[in-house]
Parts: C-alpha cells; sequence; structure tokens
C-alpha cells in the first residue's frame, strides 16, 4: 500500500485508509480513483499529488542551469509603477500592524496613484497570463529557489514556497476555465487567501488556508459584479 | 514599547483597568493611551486572561541584507506577478461575462498577493527601513499635479 502527498497543502491520501466519508473505500488504489478527484483540503486535482517514496529521503531537483543565470545578469531596471504599488500597498498593510493609522493611509495613497499609473500590457487574455504562469513555474521560481537557498535567505525561501503553490494552484484553474468556461464557477464560490493569495473554489472556504495556514477569516470571497 | 489592546480578543473581563498604574486602560474607545503607558511594563499584558494585550516595539530590528542574486532573481518573479495582475485588472474591465470579470478579479487578487509577499521579502518588509526610505526620497521629485506629494512627505517625516 502508497502514500500519495498533496503538493499544494500536504494531505496525505493512504491507500490502505482510503476516504470512506467520501466513499473511498480502504485499499482504493491511487491509479482506482476517478481523474476528477480532488484534494479534499485545498481543492488541487490529482496531478498535483505526489507518491510519498518512502525508501528515497528526498528527491533531487534537476533545473535548468541556463534559467538560472539568465534572470540574474538581466539589469535592474527602475522600478515599474505597478510593482511600486505593490510596495506601497504592503507597506500599508505593515503600518496596519504597527497601528500607524496616518502611515498607513499615505501608503494607500501613493499605492492608489502608482496602480493608476500602472498599465496592462497589450493582448492579455487568460491564456496570456497562463503563459506567463508557466515560465514561472518552469523558470523564474526554480531560479529564485537557487539563488535563495545558495544564501541560506530563509525569508525568500518561505515566500518562494508559498508563490510556488499558489502559483501551481492558478495554473490548474486557468487550464480548467480553458476548457470549461463560465461553467466552472456558475454554481459556486470563488475565494482569494488575503496572506499568501491562495484561489479556493467551493462552496465555503476552508477552515485554514491550505498554503499558509492562516484561519478562514483572512480567506475572502471574490464577489461576481 | 506602549501596550496595544486587540478589541477582537478582549473579553472585557477588565483586569487590565485594575492593574495599570497610570489608568492608561482606562479609555472610552478601549484605546490603550500610549502617552500615560509606562514602557515595558507589562502589567496588563501579564494581567489579561484573554490575551488581548500585546507590546507594540517602539523600535524595530534593522532589515536583514539580501545578496543581489536572491534580489535580482525575487525581481524577475515579482514583476511577472504584477504584469499578470495588471493583464488580470484590465479583463475585469473588459469582458462581458460576470463570471469571466469574477474570476480575473481572483487572479489579479491573488497576483498582487503574491508580488506584495516576494517584495516584502526582498527588502521592503519594514517602512522603517533604508530601502523603503530610498524609494520615498526618490519620489519627491515627482512633479505631476496629481502625485500625493503630501503623503510621501508625512512618511518622510514620521516613519
Ligand atoms: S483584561 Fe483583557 S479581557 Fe479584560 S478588559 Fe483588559 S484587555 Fe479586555
Ligand atoms: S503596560 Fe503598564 S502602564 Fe502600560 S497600559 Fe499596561 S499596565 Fe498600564
Ligand atoms: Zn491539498
Ligand atoms: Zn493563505
Amino acid at each position: 500500500m502508497r502514500k500519495f502527498k498533496c503538493s499544494i497543502c500536504g494531505y496525505v491520501y493512504d491507500e490502505s485508509v482510503g476516504i470512506p466519508e467520501k466513499g473511498i473505500a480502504p485499499g482504493t488504489k491511487w491509479e482506482d480513483i476517478p481523474d476528477d478527484f480532488t484534494c479534499p483540503m485545498c481543492g488541487a486535482p490529482k496531478n498535483l499529488f505526489e507518491l510519498i517514496d518512502e525508501a528515497a529521503p528526498s528527491a533531487t531537483v534537476s533545473i535548468n542551469d541556463d534559467a538560472v543565470h539568465a534572470d540574474n545578469t538581466e539589469d535592474l531596471k527602475e522600478l515599474s509603477p505597478g510593482e511600486i504599488s505593490a510596495i506601497c500597498s504592503n507597506l500599508a498593510r505593515g503600518c496596519e500592524k504597527q497601528r500607524l493609522t496616518a502611515e498607513m493611509e499615505a501608503f494607500r495613497k501613493i499605492a492608489d496613484y502608482f496602480k493608476s499609473k500602472a498599465v496592462a500590457e497589450s493582448g492579455g487574455t487568460l491564456d496570456d497570463i497562463a503563459k506567463m504562469l508557466d515560465d514561472d513555474l518552469t523558470n523564474r521560481l526554480p531560479a529564485a529557489n537557487v539563488a535563495a537557498k545558495a544564501d541560506a535567505d530563509r525569508g525568500a525561501l518561505r515566500s518562494l514556497i508559498w508563490s510556488e503553490k499558489v502559483s501551481m494552484m492558478m495554473k490548474t484553474l486557468l487550464d480548467r476555465f480553458a476548457k470549461e468556461g463560465d461553467k466552472m464557477l456558475e454554481n459556486t464560490n470563488i475565494y482569494v487567501c488575503d496572506i499568501c493569495g491562495f484561489i479556493y473554489i467551493g462552496e465555503t472556504p476552508p477552515e485554514i488556508c491550505p498554503v499558509c495556514k492562516v484561519p478562514k477569516f483572512q480567506i475572502i470571497q471574490v464577489e461576481r459584479r | 514599547m506602549p501596550a496595544y489592546r486587540n478589541i477582537r480578543l478582549c473579553s472585557k473581563d477588565c483586569l487590565c483597568l485594575y492593574v495599570c498604574p497610570t489608568g492608561a486602560t482606562d479609555t472610552e474607545n478601549s484605546i490603550i493611551d500610549v502617552t500615560k503607558c509606562i514602557p515595558g511594563c507589562m502589567a496588563c499584558v501579564n494581567a489579561c486572561p484573554s490575551g488581548a494585550i500585546s507590546m507594540v516595539p517602539g523600535k524595530y530590528p534593522p532589515q536583514q541584507p539580501k545578496t543581489e542574486a536572491v534580489v535580482a532573481a525575487q525581481r524577475a518573479l515579482e514583476l511577472s506577478k504584477v504584469q499578470q495582475e495588471q493583464m488580470a485588472n484590465a479583463i475585469v474591465v473588459s469582458s462581458d461575462s460576470a463570471v469571466t470579470r469574477q474570476f480575473a478579479a481572483a487572479i489579479a487578487k491573488s497576483n498582487l498577493r503574491m508580488a506584495e509577499d516576494i517584495l516584502r521579502e526582498s527588502g521592503y518588509m519594514l517602512p522603517q527601513s533604508d530601502k523603503v526610505r530610498e524609494l520615498l526620497e526618490a519620489m519627491l521629485d515627482n512633479t505631476a499635479p496629481d502625485f500625493p506629494k503630501d503623503a510621501v512627505e508625512l512618511l518622510l517625516n514620521q516613519l
């Protein structure tokens, strides 16, 4: 009997246990579980589960070396309005936590100003977003991970783990949306974790965020307008 | 380090009123009066049965140093997230399907949270850090009429 682990939230499917409450009897083999199975904790699809190989200590990841170096040689250009906006909106949240209300409002004002100056690249379809996201997952994220590991930069590694998981889930949903279209969301709700950005589709949000583990009051519904 | 009461956790047991030597906790709006609070006293923090009071640091630790290689790699990723956010926001404005707009809004917000988090970890965590000050100082050159210069000046004065 084998075990499979959800790469988003860490939930473990144990073949010997099954998930009786979902009609999956103990002893059900992974390959006999229907393809539309999703993680009971976070909604990740079956293909985001990995076999837990109890013999091998940890799998080594091979990364494309060119990708790792390509990004680092790029010149550090000036920050774009969109980036300044994101820096300032986050600093506003930081001031809120430090109870600096006037400062929070000032950072918000600056964030809003730069947001209004940030214009989208041309040709921005959901498909184009999916393509960039693919590139994040295959190149930018691994490259950043290598750099952060080399420096033992714990803060950076933590944020990269979160954004990798959030990105994987987003990719899954974009792929599904490309196939199913609006039907995917017509009879359900969509939520975004206010801390890490994890997207969840379902009636009610999970008790805690599967990625960053904040309680559900921080997982905010996105309204249909 | 003055005390701060989290109103979400406070269960109105009012032990903080009883123990506070200065009356700083006795305010109408439940916000502890920092001008009366004795830094480092902690009496209310230890007395509160609901764990509702904590000390807010007066000074924050300096920003951790970051190497150029890490910052450059984070930059490439965060820039991609910011661009995806903008593309999604454009769909929110232009799509005529309410469901597509809703989905795009979720994608935009998710990207913003990721970008914010990566930027935070690339040296912009603390409002009081040198990197933030540099960023704000550079903004003083902005002469656009709609630019909120007053906000920048306020931050440079107060942080
Ligand atoms: S002691 Fe704690 S619970 Fe009681 S009023 Fe003060 S903050 Fe609230
Ligand atoms: S820390 Fe001491 S002085 Fe300050 S509010 Fe609490 S009990 Fe009062
Ligand atoms: Zn999961
Ligand atoms: Zn989260």
